[in-house]
């Protein structure tokens, strides 16, 4: 079997657009959360979301929109993009240049892209009420493939010439997470050499919003205190928009190429909870089965896993099911202490794009050598006992590090990445 | 009847329209503000140049001040795509206040075909570029000749050929002579019908050279033909497809190439067949425009 390895990453995050800007604020807990200026109606119970820097993106009116100028964007792309879009096309850009790809070796048969985005409900609902008041013939052209879950492949398909495999992954909040185990299938089974691994949300108002209806978004409205997993007094999470791309590679061609590796994508797996639309399992049933496949896969022990990038968003459903399903894995009693951390705290839960974001933490983990701290902890739930939830970044080089995320209807999967060389 | 009724402007429509071209040059906005306002046709290829312009990338305006701008091709030197084509109407159709079909767009080649069809359709003339059906009685309303001697029945007009069918009844007058024993349809009126095709062709269509001036119906003549080729000997109940094409156009002189089929089969063809033809005086034009399209009415 073929071994994956990550080779270029790119971050359009709330806490860095660049990756010096994220590595540092995830060494030292810098949070990227702030007052969202779509949410601070009086009926809005949190004003808070994790904070897009340097776009301005109001509106669904693409040519209104402002970006870096280290990005150019041709109108007969942006035309099709909703804010995710552009988030994606700028990290998916970023994580092209620092793996040193070219055009041709971006645009051939053997490299493919899968996206993960639960499409723009904001921008289809602008459209279709356009549409109502215009008439159906002036329907924007471009609504549907700027809107629909699917938008993201459809447009980085086209603006970056892909030629490979490509799909969008939805799963909610692990649809990410389903994207890279794919992507890693696909480089695996040798169907493609090198995949581009995109997630990406709008983090607007129609995006964050409909979670408050559901009581799922936390009520604190204090930047500094709002996302706290783990924590006892945790009351729902915080949103973020933003977008990561991940590049995978098989290990000989990027090896080939003399591409500088961040580290080894040992295997993934998945599971379902079965049990409810919204709430995960009470005992992480699905999480703990997603956890244990993903070992046999990576071939790797539970005693191999010295870090572990929780999903926790800060829920107390959520973060209890986890923190079941880690104790059923690394049962404190057998003596297994893997540092575990949820870097929500600083983002905000990035919904699609969690899954890859957070992976793309652990690969500057692995790189960089260190593990970052789970922030915002003030008195870590009881029920955690026995788990070592580190709250401050430790300057130890993690070797293998286990990445969870669920997603509604229980969708659950586990990353597990490496050390290269290790 | 016009597609297009001028109705009053209001405030309302000037927000709307202000909107819409937000992104367009200032002498866009003006030029349609000055067409819906005034009414004035004139402000159109402005409108039209300025719509465009906004949907071209940064690299590609610059070609619109080229000399031959017009000759532009759409896909070709402007990199529109059907997508961006559809981005254009719907803007055009809010600006100007009028509603394009899909169907009207697949013959638009060059800028030039965009003014034209967009000018022929605030006019309510057909456009040059969409076919153009013209029924028996339009035919006979529209030329110079009548019974017995109009030999055109059915027609289309498109911008590059006309097409009509005849079918030889038996009945014509000149069977009788033509021959004693056998009616067979003379080759000599085989031209004649070739040459109404494009009496009809100059009458109905809208050619460049015409500048948009009406044509008087009762100044049209034979002058030449060449290379005439008689192929198949035409009888009663064969149907004539008739087809001539525009070759050279300048006042006072239009030529054709021309040809009759029956069933596929070559029927007669002519190399040129060259007529001439005038205009009506400027003055009574609006005149018989409006008479015309009451009888078409």
């Amino acid at each position: 079997m073929r071994n994956v390895v990550v080779t270029g990453l790119g971050f359009i995050t709330s806490i860095g657009n660049d990756q010096d800007t994220v590595l540092k604020n995830l060494r030292e807990l810098n949070h990227g959360i702030g007052l969202h200026p779509g949410l601070q109606s009086d009926d809005t119970p949190s004003k808070v979301a994790g904070l897009i820097k340097d776009f301005e993106t109001p509106g669904y009116d693409a040519e209104d929109w402002t970006y870096p100028s280290d990005y150019t964007v041709r109108r007969e792309i942006l035309r099709g993009l909703s804010p995710q879009g552009l988030f994606a096309l700028c990290s998916a850009h970023q994580a092209i240049k620092d793996a040193g790809l070219s055009d041709n070796e971006v645009s051939n048969t053997q490299t493919g892209i899968y996206t993960a985005s639960a499409g723009s409900p904001g921008c289809l609902h602008h459209h279709m009420n356009r549409m109502n008041e215009r008439g159906v013939m002036r329907c924007y052209p471009l609504a549907i493939v700027a809107s629909i879950a699917g938008t993201l492949s459809f447009n980085l398909v086209a603006a970056l010439k892909i030629l490979g495999s490509s799909c969008g992954f939805t799963s909610a909040c692990a649809s990410s997470g389903h994207a890279l185990g794919y992507a890693f299938d696909e480089i695996t089974l040798g169907r493609q050499d090198r995949m581009l691994v995109v997630g990406a949300e709008d983090g607007n108002r129609e995006s964050i919003i409909p979670f408050a209806g559901m009581r799922a978004l936390t009520p604190n409205s204090d930047p500094n205190t709002a996302s706290r997993p783990f924590d006892k007094n945790r009351d729902g999470f915080v949103c973020t928009g933003g977008a990561t791309t991940m590049i995978l590679e098989d290990e000989e061609t990027a090896k080939k190429r003399g591409a500088t590796i961040y580290g080894r994508f040992n295997g993934w797996a998945q599971a379902s909870d079965g049990h409810n639309v919204a709430i995960s399992h009470p005992e992480g049933d699905g999480l703990s089965r997603a956890i244990e496949l993903a070992l046999k896969s990576a071939q790797v022990s539970a005693a191999d896993i010295d870090y572990i990038n929780a999903h926790a968003t800060s829920t107390p459903i959520g973060d209890a099911s986890e923190i079941r399903a880690l104790q059923r894995i690394f049962n404190p009693k057998s003596g297994l202490k893997p540092a575990i951390s949820s870097t929500k705290a600083l983002t905000g839960h990035g919904l699609s794009l969690s899954s890859v974001m957070e992976a793309a933490f652990c690969a500057l983990a692995l790189k960089h050598g260190f593990m970052p701290g789970s922030a915002n902890i003030e008195t870590l739930d009881p029920e955690a006992e026995g788990l070592n939830v580190i709250r401050e970044t430790q300057d130890v080089a993690p070797q293998t590090i286990l990445s969870n995320s669920s997603g509604f209807g229980g969708a659950n999967t586990a990353l597990i990445f490496s050390k290269y060389g290790a | 009847m016009p597609d297009v009724e001028i109705k009053p402007f209001s405030a309302a429509d000037e927000t709307v329209l202000r909107d819409a071209l937000k992104r367009c040059s200032p002498e866009t906005l003006e030029a349609a503000l000055t067409y819906r306002q005034k009414g004035d046709h004139s402000a159109i290829p402005a409108v039209i140049l300025g719509i465009v312009e906004r949907f071209l990338e940064p690299e590609t305006r610059p070609r619109l001040k080229e000399a031959n701008a017009a000759k532009l091709r759409l896909i070709e030197d402007l990199g529109i795509d059907s997508l961006t084509m559809v981005e254009i109407v719907i803007m055009t159709e809010e600006t100007l206040s009028l509603s394009i079909d899909n169907e009207e767009l697949k013959d638009l080649r060059s800028l030039e075909d965009v003014h034209m069809f967009v000018d022929c359709k605030i006019k309510g003339k057909p456009s040059p570029s969409k076919p153009v059906h013209v029924g028996v009685e339009e035919i006979y309303e529209t030329m110079p000749h009548g019974h017995p001697f109009l030999f055109l029945q059915d027609a289309t007009i498109r911008q590059n050929e006309a097409q009509a069918t005849y079918e030889i009844s038996g009945s014509e007058f000149f069977l009788e002579g033509h021959f004693k024993h056998t009616p067979v349809f003379p080759a000599s009126i085989m031209l004649e019908a070739i040459g109404q095709l494009a009496v009809l062709y100059i009458l109905k269509s809208d050619h460049p050279e015409f500048k948009g001036r009406s044509i008087d119906n009762t100044k049209i003549f034979f002058t030449s033909c060449d290379g005439v080729r008689a192929q198949r000997i035409c009888k009663p109940k064969d149907i004539l497809s008739i087809t001539v094409k525009p070759k050279r156009f300048k006042h006072p002189l239009a030529t054709f190439e021309g040809s009759i089929t029956v069933a596929g089969e070559k029927a007669a063809f002519v190399e040129e067949v060259t007529l001439t033809f005038d205009f009506l005086p400027e003055a009574s034009q609006t005149e018989t425009e409006a008479s015309k399209k009451l009888a078409h009415a």
